[in-house]
């Protein structure tokens, strides 16, 4: 029984592969794919690319057409938005971290810079690859469009308590939160 | 995962390049006007690079169903070429045998071959003429026939040593195929990989926007072909040997592969059907019947097969189409018929992302493109 356990962990390790075993732990932790299964995260990890990004080279700019989701797979980046002539840090990110999820909805420009802040790589998933995966598994697709839907909730909901923060300030003032100031990355990712 | 609240920093300053440089559309220009022009002088190669390459985008997605499993890159793809090496050598033992009985047969009735055509076309004529009387006008002479036809096999005869010649560039072809195909397909993430870390980040994403557009259109074309071609191919086989047509391992072969061609390739590879009934049975009612059979299948193809095995690979203009096909067959022959669709999908799709991406930069100048979203005026 040991001999065969033994041979058995021997196979295993021969036909697995480490590096990927390690690209899907840290696909596991990201809120994004909450709830998917093994076999769902191996689905999504192949249609990932891989890019290394020396320190301080700028990974996207404020108002550039967005088009993939990143995930920060080791190393650590800045996420800043530009603010009259400073830029504004609005979070750094490491291992595990996510940032431009809103190019897998539309195609709207990118709401902040992002920069290496020391050699980091990153998986990029292309927005048709995504759409092309989510059209064939209703599980995953239904999985995280609700990770998604529940992300843009909580940005929803802040933007309206910081609105409601500066209404009480002012009290003339009672428009709606206006939407377009709400980044895709600085939702609290507790 | 984040670390630190907002605070004020500086930096994100967008390098200014003036100077000598000339603007980057000509360096494109430039680039692109010299790529091409290597790859015309070393086309031989670069055909032999981009007939491995489509065998590993055919293979791929075996590659990831096994790759999303977990399972190392180099066991799958070993795994994958030992089962079509097992797959080959079954159906060696089982259909070459009988498709080399064929060929021998084929072989050896080919200095006949001449004179039987010439036999069946005079039957076949007097079948015509029997029956339609006023067609005997139509046909040329039977002398006027045999000198056309004996020129055409003496030209024939005299291309034999450069096809010897050929012969021996496929046999290496067949070798090295397999061979580079192989390590395509193990180390093409190491390679796109290598590419992405190489390139500028502002380029990555409309990079790897093209490589996906690319990697989904000529693949899913590629594979439907693949698809297209064996099951046109076994149809016609079964067809021909219900009809009881000589050969008809080797014409569903040629079939098959002829289908590859766009709207050339059906038409080669019914006349070569017909041309074998012909000689076979001298007969028209059986020259009808391959035809119907070659217009079924070509109807099955359109109806079925395409939409299900190619889908919306290949969504270019018709026009567009034929003329990539004859630019193709004048640079590269039959194997540039079979590259140019594509070849002319890949800069298609290259054209209209960069395109894209000129347009919104533009735009981006003016005014920050708006959501079509109807916005409510309150968030419950």
């Amino acid at each position: 029984m040991k001999v065969h356990s033994m041979a058995k962990w021997h196979w295993l390790e021969h036909v697995r592969d480490r590096e990927q075993l390690l690209r899907l732990k840290v696909l596991a932790n990201v809120p994004l794919f909450a709830g998917l299964s093994r076999r769902q995260l191996g689905k999504l990890l192949v249609k990932f690319f891989e890019k290394e990004y020396p320190s301080g080279e700028t990974i996207f700019r404020e108002g550039e057409p967005g088009k993939a989701l990143f995930i920060v797979l080791t190393g650590r980046v800045s996420i800043c938005r530009s603010l009259k002539k400073e830029e504004e840090l609005l979070a750094t990110l490491t291992a595990g971290g996510y940032f431009g999820e809103l190019a897998l909805i539309d195609d709207q420009p990118r709401f902040a810079s992002v920069r290496a802040l020391e050699p980091s790589v990153l998986l990029i998933l292309y927005k048709s690859d995504f759409d092309d995966l989510i059209e064939g598994h209703r599980t995953l697709a239904i999985r995280v469009m609700g990770n998604l839907l529940k992300t843009l909730a909580a940005y929803v909901r802040r933007a309206q308590t910081q609105a409601n923060g500066r209404n009480s300030m002012s009290p003339g003032r009672t428009s709606a939160p206006d939407q377009r100031t709400v980044t895709s990355e600085d939702v609290p990712r507790d | 995962m984040i670390e630190g609240e907002p605070e004020k920093v500086n930096g994100f300053g967008r390098s200014n390049s003036t100077g000598l440089m000339p603007p980057p559309s000509v360096i494109w220009a430039l680039a692109i006007a010299f790529v091409t022009l290597i790859v015309y002088l070393s086309r031989g190669f670069v055909l032999l690079l981009f007939l491995s390459a489509t065998i590993a985008y055919l293979l791929n997605p075996i590659v990831k169903v096994a790759e999303a499993a977990m399972i190392k890159r180099r066991v799958a793809v070993s795994v994958i070429y030992l089962g079509i090496g097992v797959a080959f050598l079954v159906t060696s033992y089982f259909v070459f045998p009988r498709l080399r009985a064929e060929v021998n047969t084929l072989s050896g009735n080919l200095p006949f071959f001449g004179q039987r055509f010439d036999e069946a076309v005079d039957v076949l004529q007097n079948e015509i003429v029997e029956r339609y009387p006023a067609a005997d006008g139509l046909f040329t002479t039977r002398e006027l026939r045999y000198e056309k036809l004996n020129d055409f096999i003496e030209q024939q005869v005299a291309d034999l040593p450069l096809l010897l010649g050929h012969l021996a560039s496929i046999v290496l072809a067949g070798v090295l195929i397999p061979f580079f195909s192989f390590f395509f397909l193990r180390d093409s993430r190491k390679i796109v990989k290598f590419v992405l870390d190489r390139l500028p980040a502002n380029h990555i994403e409309t990079t790897v926007a093209v490589w996906c557009e690319i990697d989904r259109t000529v693949g899913r074309y590629l594979r439907g072909l693949a698809i297209e071609g064996i099951v046109v191919g076994v149809s016609a086989a079964l067809g021909l040997t219900i009809l009881g047509v000589n050969y008809p391992l080797l014409l569903g072969l040629v079939t098959g592969f002829a289908n590859i061609v766009p709207y050339l390739g059906p038409i080669i590879g019914g006349a070569t059907a017909v041309l074998v009934a012909l000689i076979q049975f001298k007969s028209l009612t059986v020259i009808a019947q391959v035809v119907i059979l070659y217009l079924s299948l070509k109807l099955l193809d359109l109806v079925a097969i395409q939409p299900l095995a190619v889908g919306k690979g290949n969504d270019l203009h018709p026009v567009l189409l034929i003329a990539s096909i004859i630019v193709g067959e004048h640079a590269l022959g039959i194997i540039g018929m079979i590259i140019a669709v594509p070849t002319i999908t890949i800069l298609q799709k290259i054209a209209s992302l960069l395109l894209e991406r000129r347009r919104y930069s533009s735009r981006m100048l003016h005014s920050r493109p708006k959501s079509d979203v109807q916005l409510q005026t309150y968030v419950c």
